[in-house]
């Protein structure tokens, strides 16, 4: 078919693409960086102990062949591939031997539980809310919502979200401070509501900032939508004003958010970071601030390769719903 | 005969505020026309005169910033005669595209370009009429079949329509409920001259199966000629002449109204179009006198502070222009001189400001155009 080698083919190489060349980068910079990350870990490791240097020796060949350092570097390049395609991405460094990939594995569903039922609810409240209040800009209900987001959107993102840990889970001490559940995993009652009450105060900080913005970005485009022509005529024409909204000034203005959204939720592999941090939560954003902090260079790179592939892979899944939304891209 | 809608002595203003400062654009100011039953009514003039404006008073299309300062249309479909004032935005919502409808400017946006064809054909008849969705796309169908369309445009996005397909499905959709009075504006601009014939055709068909009344607003007099019955001329908000399409080709008796038609390209005519340099005002500040005044060749010294009356110069002919007043004036002058020869008082303030001789316009200069 057209479509397929017009549009989806050179996206998917796109894809590759773009995969290909972040990791190569992720691959380089490390590498680039002053100082040994070898000598580093074994400073650390041997500390506070004496150890005896052919010990020492072997104990560096060890690691230096663990992080993937023997060889020349265009060795180390295609084996560093090899090894992302078994799904290794070497031991973490501040949790020794631990693979990156299960302390990966062990936030990632924090992360998406939250962050991603945060994106989901906030677009699709921003949404209705700014498309309903372009529609009806004399109405007080929408001014006065119209207010109200203005005001909270240019607060800072660490702001907002002390200011909710400070009134809610400090001072009203209503929510939990620190986490993401307590009691034994499982599907009882007992700890799902667990998850919920440590998800609530995070969620809330992320959908407030998250649907004042999804609200400006909504209200904005369904005001051009309102402001076209064939609008207008269906206002004309007296089509119902429900049909108006949801088949001509929602369905248009739809198309750039869905492609937004599924930024969004690729972005979700960083953009975890400060909410995580602030509400201590045990997601990948709080992985990597450790890791941070630690000079976990493998799990930095490992989180970084994941939110490349993630981001890519969303922009990838944007592109191929994009014509499913748009008749102007599927019949050209 | 019959008079579908009746505009009289129409004054609709665009009335802005902006930062303390009040701006009025008169777009339409002290018009006076009667639309009769069946007719193509056409509506003449350069961009910026008011045209649109006039149609979306006619619609009831009274959003702000148009407001009507003065006058009055009054629809008369059937039965009573109902002035437009006294109807709610509900009542003339019911009667939009049942009794009045409306193929607006630039067909190529009024598509929902994510709606397929029969979802807006369904769309906007279900607005009308409580059908079966079947029982709508039946009649749509064979009414596109009725007017020569393809119905397999029915499946199709506006986007894969040429212009001139994207226009022809406009005009059925705005016609398919047999309106009493349809409102056309420019439908043939930005067509080429064979979708234009396509499109005349198409409008004049729909006038003869369903018997409705049509106003047709375009610049452009070819399309006049070759599609209305009547023709109005408007500049600057206000009516310069209207008569029957014939005889505004064949005697027109305005300034303005000679300048449209001779700057119509003809075939067999190789010598260069002489235009009136400049463009209609601004109406937020108009001319006083003759709006046309400081375009018009022959403009006098009267016609720089006194507004021309409307004078009625043949059956269906209305001309306002002081030439023609000062004809008239003249004649009665004349019959004066030939009881007691004196001079007029006016004659002095009358005299006519002649372009200079050997300048642009040599053949049909005004006495040849005029008398
Ligand atoms: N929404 C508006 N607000 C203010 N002025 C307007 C608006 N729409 C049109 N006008 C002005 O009214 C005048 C007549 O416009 P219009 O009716 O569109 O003329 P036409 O259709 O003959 O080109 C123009 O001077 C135009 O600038
Ligand atoms: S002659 Fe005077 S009144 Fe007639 S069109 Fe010219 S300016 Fe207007
Ligand atoms: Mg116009």
């Amino acid at each position: 078919m057209d479509l397929l080698k017009t549009y989806i083919l050179p996206r998917l190489l796109q894809w590759l693409v773009v995969i290909v060349i972040g990791v190569t980068i992720t691959f380089t910079i490390p590498r680039l960086l002053p100082g040994d990350p070898v000598e580093q870990t074994l400073r650390r490791v041997t500390a506070n102990t004496a150890i005896d240097p052919r010990a020492m020796e072997s104990f560096q060949n060890a690691i230096r062949d663990m992080y993937g350092l023997q060889g020349s570097p265009v060795e180390q390049y295609f084996r560093f591939w090899g090894r992302l395609f078994q799904g290794d991405l070497g031991p973490s460094l501040g949790a020794f031997p631990t693979p990156v990939t299960t302390i990966i594995a062990n936030g990632l569903p924090w992360t998406i539980g939250l962050l991603g039922t945060s994106i989901l609810i906030s677009w699709t409240l921003g949404i209705l809310l700014g498309t309903l209040a372009a529609y009806y800009p004399n109405k007080l209900w929408s001014q006065t919502l119209d207010k109200i987001l203005i005001v909270i959107y240019p607060v800072p993102y660490f702001i907002l979200s002390l200011l909710l840990v400070m009134a809610f889970a400090y001072y009203l001490p209503i929510f939990p401070l620190v986490g993401g559940a307590t009691g034994r995993p499982g599907f009882t009652l007992a700890y799902i509501g667990s998850i919920l009450r440590h998800a609530f105060l995070p969620a809330l900080s992320l959908v407030l900032l998250g649907t004042s913005f999804r609200f400006l970005i909504a209200k904005a485009l369904a005001g051009r939508v309102i402001a076209s022509s064939y609008v207008s005529y269906a206002e004309l024409a007296a089509v119902p004003t429900p049909r108006i909204i949801g088949r001509y000034v929602l369905r248009n203005s739809l198309l750039p958010q869905v492609t937004d959204l599924a930024l969004s939720l690729g972005a979700l592999f960083n953009g975890a970071l400060i909410t995580e941090v602030v509400f201590s939560y045990p997601g990948i954003g709080f992985q990597l601030y450790t890791a941070i902090l630690q000079a976990d260079f493998n799990l930095i790179m490992g989180v970084t390769i994941f939110s490349i592939i993630g981001i890519a892979t969303a922009v990838l899944i944007a592109d191929l719903i994009y014509p499913l939304l748009d008749p102007r891209v599927r019949y050209q | 005969m019959h008079i579908v809608a009746n505009i009289n002595d129409l004054r609709a203003y665009y009335i802005t505020e902006a930062y303390g400062v009040r701006r009025t654009v008169k777009a339409v100011d002290g018009l006076s026309i009667a639309i009769r039953q069946n007719e193509i009514y056409g509506i003449a003039g350069e961009s910026g005169c008011g045209k649109s404006t006039l149609l979306k008073v006619l619609l009831g299309m009274l959003t702000p910033p148009l407001t009507i300062v003065g006058g009055s249309v009054t629809y008369n479909f059937e039965g009573e005669p109902v002035d437009m004032a006294s109807l709610s935005q509900a009542e003339l919502r019911a009667m939009r595209w049942k009794e009045l409808s409306y193929v607006p400017q630039g067909s190529m946006h009024v598509l929902n370009p994510v709606r397929r064809i029969r979802d807006t054909f369904r769309d906007f008849i279900g607005a009308h009429v409580r059908a079966p969705r079947r029982e709508i796309d039946e009649r749509v169908r064979a009414y596109l079949v009725e007017l020569g369309l393809p119905d397999k445009v029915l499946g199709s996005f506006p986007h894969q329509l040429s212009g001139g397909m994207r226009q022809r499905v406009t005009i059925a959709l705005a016609t398919i409920l047999s309106p009493r009075l349809i409102v056309a504006d420019e439908p043939t601009t930005a067509l080429d001259v064979v979708v234009q014939r396509g499109v005349i055709q198409l409008l004049q068909e729909i006038r003869e199966r369903a018997g409705n009344t049509m106003v047709v607003v375009t610049h452009d007099m070819g399309v006049h000629a070759n599609l209305t019955d009547r023709v109005a001329v408007l500049y600057a908000g206000q009516l310069m002449e209207e008569a029957d399409t014939p005889t505004i080709f064949a005697q027109p008796r305005h300034p303005y109204t000679q300048h449209l038609i001779r700057s119509l390209p003809k075939i067999d005519d190789r010598s260069e179009r002489v235009s009136i340099p400049g463009r209609p005002p601004a109406l937020d500040n108009p001319p006083g006198g003759c709006r046309f005044h400081p375009r018009c060749p022959y403009a006098m010294e009267v016609c720089k502070t006194e507004v021309p009356l409307i004078e009625q110069v043949g059956p269906n002919h209305r001309v306002a222009c002081w030439l023609i007043n000062e004809e008239r004036m003249g004649r009665i002058a004349a019959r004066l001189a030939n009881a007691e020869p004196r001079p007029l008082a006016t004659d002095t303030q009358l005299t006519p400001q002649r372009p200079s001789p050997g300048g642009a316009r040599s053949a049909g200069g005004p006495e040849g155009a005029i008398r």
